[in-house]
């Protein structure tokens, strides 16, 4: 009994009262998120195949990194995602800067395309992969159909077959499901920014060039970096685009780090390597997440009170 | 018969201890201000009576009751919040009513309680807005109304006035007082504003980095300062300071020497309790420094010296006169003014009877306690 | 240049950029109502020449035409998973966010960047282990399973924008309804909760649509009708050489609008909330 009420008192107590509230949510990340990964990072040391299960024990020291540092494929499969995410995230954030200073300068309607421009953020991004690869079909799709009706190519083009097109293909998916996400930021950061600083850069004898580099775009940057930070969690969510427009061919030219771990794992039932590689795409995930997230914070206090 | 009582109360963060086992007594019906700079513990003392902040030691007893480890709800007090803290999802009536529907008071009993409240503060044609449709003033009001409706034993006001503009504030000031008046309560009454602090209290108390300076009423307070804190918290203009030494004057007893070569005596209340040698704080309120002919009373002991005005400004009624002494600016009053030229050197007396001595080692009145 | 041409020029831009935004889209859940012929001619039948529900009737077992897919099946998956997936993550998320917002203790930050850091992980590289761990545990191809995994992916972002919308209510109101008599649970019931409610409904949402539209984990940890959902459904479209494109078509109309209605509702939150989430800190 006073036990009971001892444990009670304690859980009660306001000192204790946060960690209680959090419990649930640390339960959760622990059991599906933290203790997996401790799991898989003791996998990539071993030599798993699902279709062995007792090589779940058979530990091989660092053979699976060793391995997947001297594979070629690995490496191209790497530096094309890293490549990949700098082009496709830095032409988001271009596009999104163009549609919001756009739309910021018209005077009526605001609202509604504001709303029209979240049309792409709910796509399922399985349902972009899949609308693209409908569209982008060299055979079916609207896109040859359209430009061979219109005469301007005879031939099909191989829009998801050749190497650099599909990525392409898959870069215009990507862009398009997430340039959304920049825009409607930027946008509502060009709300509120407010008007003294371009009235005085104006009074300062600043042209609109100068005004805009100097004033609007430092502005700007910190709801710039909201929206890459929020991207740079969901990176990965262009497996589900490849995995869907060319899975990864033709011939692994369109292979990304995330479509390459899926192969590997489930496809060839080499867990122990897909581990080790996860791990790697891990780091890359943090990092870039981390690298946008400090932007973030430097730009806040950049930015001073005026935030 | 609800006093509030504090006896050795601590407050700490972690290491930090930002309320030094402090001591008040408060009495029934009393209206008492603490009053000071921010970050002197004040707010935190009141929200330790109020239940919002645990306390890290000593007893708070609120009537007899020991309420260290009470919830607020249970210790029957109300508070007005410096923003208000109204419910903005409720109407007037219902922020109004809040307190009563909790404590399951019956339907009929709310309304007309809610009713009174409405009409003393004048909120009846409020009663069915949204906090966000109404104006700075009329959300104090709604604020006070909803303490006043539960008719608590404490009213707790923590700056309730720094929100609105100097106008309202002194309007809003007058209706606390007449507040208090009608329904007689004990009230506690955080504020940083001297001029409130003087305006509402029966009792003043003065906090400074978590100790209380000095507890009295606002003429104690204002006429015998414990120390140069408090004599230059309270009054405005603040009272001037001066550095000064005791020097043995032969014939004429002991005197004080100040910068300039002004030389005043030592005040007969204070002989006994000063040595030569000593060095002193010479305080001096603005209200006894003035011109001669520009007076309140010139009988008494007085002394006279001449001071260049540098700034004066016009009030109307008065004038203020900032002059220096030394390096030290100093202000004086004048009553019945007349225009000041630029640079004019004018003759001031100086009201022996109300210079404050203080020793400028420790900053204590050298008359020791208060009240001699 | 005219102020004229000006506005006229960035009209055609404006309307240029919204028909990229949109017609993709537009096209493929317009294709789910037109007959396969139609879709599929050369040259392109750019206007409708006749709408139809077949293709529903089809994927749905209605009437002659069948296919082979249980999309009936998914669509109650999907539903049951991500509603009852979402209810969980709120309460955690509400409960967690509570604490953040409230709160000041030990290891704070700590424990905010590791909620964080932890929706960072790609879904891909999580499903390994979680696959290698629910196939011990015999969660495999099961419902739960799949709820378990979408609270914790919720959890982090349902944290970070309920803090957000909480840290927006002064903390006097709480404190203010403490004194008025209520207990600590009674003054967050019926003061910070009602205020927070629409922002703690737009949290809802975006998580109902992250598990709604998961695919990478989904497709590796489930297998039958157990526990399938729509995004994974779809790819049941694609047979060794044929896709059935107008089925798939009327497929991604049914996983699009439920995620349409949803995101229009609360679009002025979620803006609101990912903007003074990420600002204010």
């Amino acid at each position: 009994m006073s036990v009971m009420t001892n444990i009670k008192r304690k859980l009660f107590s306001e000192q204790a009262t946060p960690y209680v509230l959090l419990l649930p949510a640390v339960i959760m990340i622990l059991i599906v998120v933290l203790f997996p990964l401790i799991f898989s990072l003791y996998t990539s040391f071993t030599g798993y195949k699902l279709t062995r299960p007792d090589t779940l024990f058979k530990l091989v020291g660092f053979r699976n990194y060793v391995r997947i540092f001297g594979d070629w494929d690995f490496w191209v499969a790497f530096f094309r995602t890293v490549g990949f995410l700098a082009v496709v995230i830095n032409l988001e954030f271009l596009l999104g800067l163009g549609i919001a200073l756009l739309i910021n300068k018209i005077t009526w309607g605001q609202r509604t395309m504001r709303t029209i421009m979240m049309f792409p953020m709910m796509f399922s991004p399985i349902l972009v992969g899949f609308q693209f690869k409908f569209i982008f079909n060299d055979n079916v799709g609207i896109l040859n159909n359209a430009l061979q009706g219109l005469g301007i190519t005879e031939a099909a083009i191989p829009w998801l077959v050749d190497g650099w097109l599909a990525m392409g293909a898959i870069a215009f998916a990507e862009i398009w499901m997430s340039t959304s996400i920049f825009a409607i930021l930027l946008l509502a950061g060009l709300f509120a920014m407010p008007k003294d600083p371009l009235e005085a850069a104006q009074v300062d004898g600043c042209n609109a060039w100068q005004t805009f580099r100097h004033i609007t775009l430092p502005f700007l940057m910190p709801f710039a970096y909201i929206a890459m930070t929020i991207r740079s969690l969901d990176v990965a969510r262009a497996y589900d685009v490849v995995d869907t427009m060319t899975g990864g061919g033709p011939a692994g030219r369109t292979e990304l780090l995330w479509t390459l771990i899926a192969r590997t794992g489930y496809d060839s039932a080499n867990m122990g390597m897909a581990n080790a590689m996860a791990y790697v795409s891990i780091i890359l995930s943090i990092a870039f997440t981390y690298y946008f997230f400090s932007k973030l914070v430097a730009a806040r206090r950049y930015m001073g009170g005026a935030l | 018969m609800t006093e509030v009582s504090l006896s050795q109360v601590v407050k700490r963060y972690g290491q930090l201890e930002v309320v030094h086992a402090i001591d008040l007594e408060i009495r029934h019906s009393e209206f008492v201000v603490l009053v000071g700079p921010s970050g002197c513990g004040k707010s935190t003392t009141l929200r330790m009576i109020a239940g919002l902040e645990e306390i890290s030691g000593g007893t708070i007893k609120i009537g007899d009751k020991v309420v260290n480890k009470l919830a607020p709800r249970d210790r029957n007090i109300s508070m007005v919040f410096q923003n208000y803290a109204l419910y903005p999802h409720m109407t007037v009536r219902d922020n109004l009513g809040f307190g009563l529907k909790i404590a399951k008071h019956p339907e009929s009993e709310i309304q007309n309680r809610v009713e009174e409240a409405a009409e003393i503060l004048g909120l009846g044609m409020l009663m069915d807005r949204l906090p966000a449709a109404l104006s700075g003033g009329q959300r104090q009001r709604v604020a006070m109304g909803r303490a006043i409706v539960r008719n608590p034993d404490v009213f707790l006001f923590d700056e309730p006035l720094s929100n609105l503009d100097a106008k309202l504030r002194v309007q809003m000031r007058t209706e606390i007082k007449k507040l208090h008046k009608r329904v007689n309560n004990t009230i506690v009454y955080v504020t940083h504003d001297q001029v409130e602090a003087m305006t509402l209290a029966d009792r003043i108390v003065i906090m400074r980095d978590g100790h209380i300076e000095q507890v009295g009423t606002p003429l104690e307070v204002f006429d015998h300062p414990v120390n140069t804190f408090v004599a230059s918290f309270i009054g405005s203009p603040p009272m001037n300071q001066l550095e000064g030494k005791v020097v043995d004057g032969g014939k004429s007893g002991l005197q004080i020497t100040l910068a300039d070569n002004i030389l005043i005596p030592v005040p007969k209340r204070s002989k006994n309790r000063v040595s030569v040698g000593q060095d002193i704080t010479v305080g001096i309120r603005p209200d006894d420094l003035t011109p001669v002919g520009h007076g309140m009373k010139e009988d008494g002991e007085t002394v006279s010296f001449d001071l260049t005005v540098s700034i004066s400004e016009p009030l109307g009624t008065e004038t203020i006169l900032f002059s220096s002494i030394g390096a030290k600016e100093v202000q004086g009053k004048m009553l019945n003014p007349r225009p000041i030229e630029l640079d004019e050197r004018l003759t001031f007396n100086l009201a022996m009877d109300r210079v404050h001595l203080f020793d400028a080692a420790s900053g204590q009145n050298v008359l020791g306690d208060a009240n001699g | 240049m005219s102020t004229q041409t000006k506005a006229i020029i960035s009209w055609i831009v404006t309307f240029i950029v919204m028909l990229i935004i949109t017609m993709p889209g537009l096209w493929v859940i317009l294709s789910g109502f037109r007959p396969l012929q139609e879709i599929l001619a050369k040259p392109a039948i750019w206007i409708p020449q006749r709408l139809t529900l077949d293709n529903f009737y089809a994927i749905f077992g209605i009437g002659e035409t069948q296919i082979a897919i249980p999309v009936l099946a998914y669509f109650r998956n999907s539903i049951i998973i991500a509603t009852t997936s979402t209810a969980i993550a709120i309460i955690v998320g509400i409960s967690g966010g509570y604490a953040f917002a409230r709160y000041r203790f030990k290891f704070k930050d700590t424990l905010f960047l590791g909620l964080m850091l932890s929706r960072t992980v790609p879904g891909i590289a999580l499903s390994l282990p979680v696959f290698i761990v629910w196939a011990r545990l015999g969660w495999i191809d099961t419902q739960f399973g799949l709820i378990l995994v979408y609270v914790a992916l919720n959890v982090p972002f349902t944290i970070w924008l309920i803090d957000g919308f909480f840290r927006q209510i002064p903390k006097e109101l709480a404190e203010a309804a403490e004194v008025d008599g209520c207990t600590r649970w009674q003054a967050f019931w019926k003061i910070e909760f009602p205020l927070a409610k629409s922002g703690i409904a737009s949290a809802g949402i975006f998580a109902f649509l992250t598990s709604w539209n998961e695919f990478a984990l989904a497709s590796n940890l489930t297998r039958s009708t157990n526990s399938k959902t729509l995004p994974v459904g779809l790819t049941d479209f694609i047979a060794q050489f044929t896709t059935d494109w107008a089925g798939m078509c009327a497929m991604a109309f049914i996983i699009i609008v439920p995620a349409l209605i949803l995101t229009f509702l609360v679009q002025k939150h979620l803006i609101a909330g990912l903007t003074f989430g990420g600002v204010k800190g």
